[in-house]
């Protein structure tokens, strides 16, 4: 296979350059600034964010509707791009890398939670958990892959399809994948939005293990505070700043810094 | 509902794009065929009416009623019968004319023509009025002695002769020579529809056709005030038996009907793949119909939930097909307007000149055009429309749309099986009885065939995947696993978009298998009749191998024995067949009569007695020993002989054998169709053949060739005509594997978030370009392998019931097939180009934002 070499190439050289982190910051935003449209329909969505979200951590960003929290998590994800700033992942500069070395970077260094559609329905549980180190052509490393599995409690359903889950087995299918490939950060997008209370609660408890147990950094945006008070942080954004910040939150305060700035 | 028909087809342009270019080829060829056909009529018409222009009656011998194809035999009356028609009360003026073969000799020695457009002769006549030849004054002047001849305009041009050049003209006797005087107009054109034309002074004319005393055609001028019937019906009662007195208007349709026949073939070929363009279109369109539902299951419940009924549902999706359908009639009824003009262009640089003229658009051609298209298009769109209407409103408000509508497998395969068995029984009666019906019943056998096993295809799509995919997820893991999986989990789209591709390869093979059973069966024959190392056969079949030849090559002495044979139609009281003539004398060693006793062989050169085909498979035919048979010519000359012998051989020799001198007294012109030789014992075959065509020098129409010149000749033809047909069937081709790019562009819409997930989670463009490419490439291959099959079944049966016509082998072109499958995962590459393209260029935001 001729063509391995090629687009493993690069991912060496983004290895090699991400492989000197050391910092605490696993990702850091620079003035980063997103505008639509262009003249007078020209809209902000990101007017200047600048913030580090720290190894090891799980941070909540909150906000309202049009607050800009997706399209800070999108860009901080290598999903979407800036229109300035700049968004660190470690050492690299996601504004600096090309279509094909984001999607090595995508691969190697960042985990992903939706709120819907996680999965692929042709692949059983088993092959979407590792699907990201199957796209890559690489093993998974066993013992750490069972440690995920059982952690999120999905052992007996491995060769389930995701028509056959149930949507909180689908998310911990979706959690248990962003986590097995080890990545510098795991992003997760309303995670619990489409779950009901219950399996919301048991998605956010292993989340806050895998931080606790795993030193897992994980950026999470959410608009509902009792899934935000399971992080160590709370960022709110509105009108594309960050407007208010919370260490060590609990839902009683996420609902009254809330409620403070909706005044 | 027409709105919001309308706003869909908007939205969906590209994929409707893709549907409506089948529809536009399936009416571009059945209006094509059309045109073309009503053109060539209509100029063919006026050039009649131009020529006829002055002459009211036409008094022609009787054609033959049968085996005159070729205008082998040349029909005469004798001359007297001009004065009697002269001498009719209301003929103001009359003339007669000689006409019949006459091949040019090239300036390079060899003779112009013989297969392809007729090489004619005719007399001249000065009677301006009633002949269409006119010679321009700059253009020299007509034949006035027996050495001068005129030619056409276009044949003068295109040879290179100018007046005064001396032109060898060949007929059934020897060359003879003629100083060019003059060059004709025929009508307002250069050229009678590519044919060349010699033309004669009268008395030359009669003695170069060996019709002296006789005379073709008489042309008639009517007096001011008779009528062209009252003049035609005076007439006829002054002409003997077997001369005809017709209106100018008649012969002009006979011959325009003439020409319409011999073109039937081309406007049947072009119909029937017309009809297979459309039905392979029918698929593509179907298909398009159907994940268009599938994908629009949303809105169009919540059309339902809004208090829209089930019937306007459909209604709805059979509008949005009408207004796709009109438009991609409208554009192929166009197409076939091009088309058209392209055909003959190709037949004009091909040597067959058609007479100028504007094209023959008739409203009919509009009319069938566009109805097929909107028929085929609004047909194949009802079943999704059907479907759409059973969407229940609830599915507005689901989240999930993954319905797995599981429908059972048995009612499936039973309608699958019932449908092929129907059509192989169709096909059964087309092949194996005489019904007048049976090329239809044959048709229609092979369509429900072809729907029948697109039905059980669904049921293994899934395992056929997985074999083809097996490699593929070895080479390239996850993104063939995942071409795989995607080929798997809608075996029914999978299917019949395989299914299109299978029609067209299914008939690719099935021609691909008779062409090369043909040949294999030619080789044998060949083989085993012919075992002469030296065949001469005529350029020009109505002029045939001059007899002096073949006694000619008798004297040379590297020739060692040298035999005839000559076949062609007889009847036997109402039954046409064919006999052939040998020379008992010298056959042997040259020429292979199987299953003939050489004792009979010799009682049939002692009693010029008769052979008769005798089945070695069928114990009741053939005709008892002694029994006295009477045998027709075309010529009208009939021949009783008695019956001494039998052979097993009937597509060499057709149903008779007879001798030599009796074939003679009974055809005009007395010539040899085939002359065969052995190259004398201690000569090389290359100096048997330098011998022959020593002797072939004065005969500038005849061809020597060896065996393997003659099965390559043979075999050239087949694979022209093989050519042809793929070629033809390569469109239906192309519409299959535009199918493929459709289905694949609809299902990467449909999977547009799955397809950001893979994006999101690290999988790069080139590896979901890959995937794409890979699931294109096993429907491809699954289509080829389904008609593969089809293809070779059909064959198959087609050289089973040919087997009586002396198609003997059956023979699978192994190397064409493997090609077909390889072009087929090429095809396959090439249709996921576009989808593939469209799929990596998918913004990973909005593909995982899609709803």
């Amino acid at each position: 296979m001729g063509t391995a070499i090629s687009w493993r190439a690069p991912a060496r050289v983004v290895r090699y350059l991400t492989g000197r982190m050391g910092m605490p910051a696993a990702v850091a935003v620079t003035d980063a600034k997103k505008i639509y449209g262009s003249g007078d329909a020209a809209v902000a969505a990101l007017s200047g964010v600048s913030a580090e979200f720290e190894k090891g951590k799980f941070t909540a960003i909150m906000g309202p509707s049009g607050s800009g929290k997706s399209t800070l998590l999108h860009c901080l994800a290598g999903l979407d791009t800036l229109t300035s700033g700049d968004v660190r992942l470690g050492d690299v500069s996601l504004g600096s890398l090309s279509d094909k070395d984001l999607t090595i970077v995508r691969r190697q260094k960042i985990g992903f939670i939706f709120q819907a559609f996680n999965l692929i329905p042709t692949l059983d549980a088993h092959e979407n958990i590792v699907l990201p180190l199957s796209i890559a052509g690489e093993k998974p490393d066993q013992e750490w892959y069972d440690t995920v599995v059982s952690t999120v409690g999905l052992s007996d359903r491995l060769t389930h399809r995701p028509s056959e889950l149930s949507g909180g087995q689908q998310q911990r299918v979706a959690a248990a994948r962003a986590l097995v490939s080890r990545p510098e950060i795991v992003f997760a997008d309303e995670p619990s939005g489409n779950l009901d209370s219950t399996s919301g609660a048991e998605l956010l408890e292993f989340m806050r293990r895998a931080v606790d147990e795993f030193g897992q950094t994980i950026v999470m945006v959410t608009h509902d505070a009792f899934a935000a008070s399971h992080a160590d942080r709370v960022i709110f954004l509105d009108d594309g700043q960050i407007v208010a910040e919370i260490q060590n939150p609990t839902a009683d305060s996420i609902l009254d810094k809330m409620k403070q700035l909706g005044d | 509902m027409l709105k919001v028909a309308w706003s869909s087809i908007r939205t969906n342009k590209v994929r409707l794009l893709l549907t409506s270019f089948a529809i536009v080829i399936g009416v571009a060829f059945v209006a094509g065929s059309f045109v073309f056909t009503d053109t060539i009529s209509a100029r063919f018409d006026r050039l009649f009416e131009d020529i006829a222009t002055g002459v009211d009656v036409v008094v022609v011998p009787d054609e033959p009623e049968f085996g005159n194809d070729f205008g082998e035999v040349a029909v005469s009356m004798p001359e007297s019968v001009f004065d009697d028609v002269a001498a009719v009360d209301g003929v103001r003026v009359a003339a007669p004319s000689v006409g019949g073969i006459a091949q040019l000799i090239g300036s390079d020695g060899e003779a112009i023509g013989g297969f392809g457009p007729p090489t004619l002769g005719f007399s001249w006549t000065d009677e301006s009025d009633l002949t269409p030849l006119t010679i321009a004054p700059e253009n020299g002047r007509p034949p006035e002695t027996a050495d001068e001849i005129v030619l056409d305009v276009a044949t003068a041009e295109a040879q290179g002769f100018a007046i005064g050049d001396s032109i060898g003209i060949l007929t059934t006797g020897p060359v003879t020579e003629y100083e060019l005087v003059g060059l004709a107009n025929f009508g307002d054109e250069d050229n009678l529809a590519g044919a060349t034309l010699a033309i004669f002074e009268f008395s030359e004319a009669q003695r170069i056709f060996d019709l002296e005393g006789q005379i073709s055609e008489i042309a008639v001028g009517a007096e001011p005030g008779v009528t062209s019937e009252e003049l035609a019906d005076r007439i006829q009662k002054v002409v003997p038996e077997g001369v005809n007195s017709i209106t100018s208007s008649q012969s002009t349709a006979e011959q325009t009907a003439e020409i319409k026949e011999g073109l039937g073939f081309l406007t049947t070929a072009l119909l029937v793949f017309a009809m297979v363009a459309v039905f392979v279109g029918s698929f593509v369109i179907y298909n398009t119909f159907r994940i268009i539902v599938a994908q629009r299951t949303r809105e169009l419940a919540l059309l339902r939930a809004i208090g829209a009924t089930g019937g306007q549902v459909t209604r709805m999706v059979v509008l949005e097909a009408l207004i796709v359908a009109i438009i991609s009639s409208a554009i192929g009824v166009i197409g076939g307007i091009v088309l058209a003009m392209l055909l003959s262009a190709a037949m004009s640089a091909a040597g067959f000149g058609l007479p100028e003229g504007p094209l023959t658009v008739l409203p009919r051609t509009v009319i069938v055009g566009m109805i097929v298209g909107i028929v085929v298009t609004v047909v194949a769109s009802v079943f999704p429309a059907v479907r759409a209407a059973r969407i229940p409103p609830v599915a507005a408000m689901r989240a999930d749309l993954a319905r797995t509508t599981r429908k059972s497998l048995t009612r499936r395969t039973i309608a699958g099986v019932v449908v092929t068995g129907i059509g192989a029984l169709g096909i059964f009666i087309g092949l194996f009885t005489d019904t007048s019906e049976a090329l239809s019943i044959l048709g229609l056998g092979a369509l429900l065939v072809f729907l029948g096993i697109s039905t059980l295809a669904p049921i293994i799509a899934s395992p056929v995947a997985s074999f083809l995919g097996w490699p593929i997820k070895k080479a390239y893991r996850i993104a063939g696993d995942l071409a795989v999986q995607n080929t798997q989990r809608q075996p029914r789209r999978t299917a019949s978009t395989a299914s299109a591709l299978m029609i067209g390869v299914a008939l690719v093979v099935f021609v691909a298998v008779l062409a090369s059973s043909l040949k294999g069966s030619i080789n044998e024959t060949v083989a085993e009749s012919f075992p002469s190392d030296i065949t001469a056969s005529s350029s020009n079949f109505a002029i045939g191998v001059s007899p002096d030849f073949t006694e000619e090559l008798r004297t040379e002495d590297a020739i060692g024995g040298v035999t005839t044979l000559n076949s062609g139609a007889v009847r036997v009281g109402e039954n046409l067949d064919t006999a052939s003539a040998i020379e008992p004398d010298t056959y042997e060693g040259v020429l292979n009569i199987p299953g003939a006793d050489p004792d009979e062989i010799a009682a049939l050169g002692a009693t010029d007695g008769l052979l008769v085909f005798d089945d070695p498979d069928d114990e009741n035919d053939g005709l008892p020993l002694g029994l006295e048979v009477t045998l027709e010519f075309p010529s009208g000359s009939t021949t009783t002989a008695e019956v001494v012998g039998t052979f097993e051989d009937d597509l060499a020799f057709g149903a008779f054998i007879m001798t030599r001198d009796r074939w003679f007294e009974n055809v005009d012109p007395v010539a040899d169709m085939l002359v065969m030789a052995n190259a004398a014992d201690g000569s090389s075959l290359d100096d048997a053949v330098a011998a022959a065509e020593r002797a072939a020098e004065q005969f500038p129409n005849v061809d020597v060739q060896t065996q393997s010149d003659l099965i390559a000749e043979f075999e050239s033809g087949i694979n022209l005509l093989l050519g042809m047909f793929t070629v033809l069937l390569a469109l239906a081709i192309i519409i299959a594997i535009l199918g493929i790019t459709n289905t694949l562009a609809l299902s990467i819409i449909e999977r547009t978030r799955e397809i950001g997930l893979l994006r999101a989670v690290g999988m790069s463009r080139r590896q979901l370009r890959r995937m794409i490419r890979w699931e294109s490439v096993i429907i491809a291959v699954f289509g080829a392998i389904l008609g593969m099959g089809t293809g070779l079944v059909l064959g198959w049966a087609v050289v089973q019931a040919l087997d009586e016509e002396g198609l003997s082998t059956f023979s699978v072109p192994v190397g064409q097939l493997v090609t077909l499958v390889i072009l087929a995962a090429l095809a396959g590459i090439v249709a996921a180009i576009y989808p593939a393209y469209e799929g990596s260029r998918l913004n990973i935001l909005e593909a995982i934002s899609y709803e």
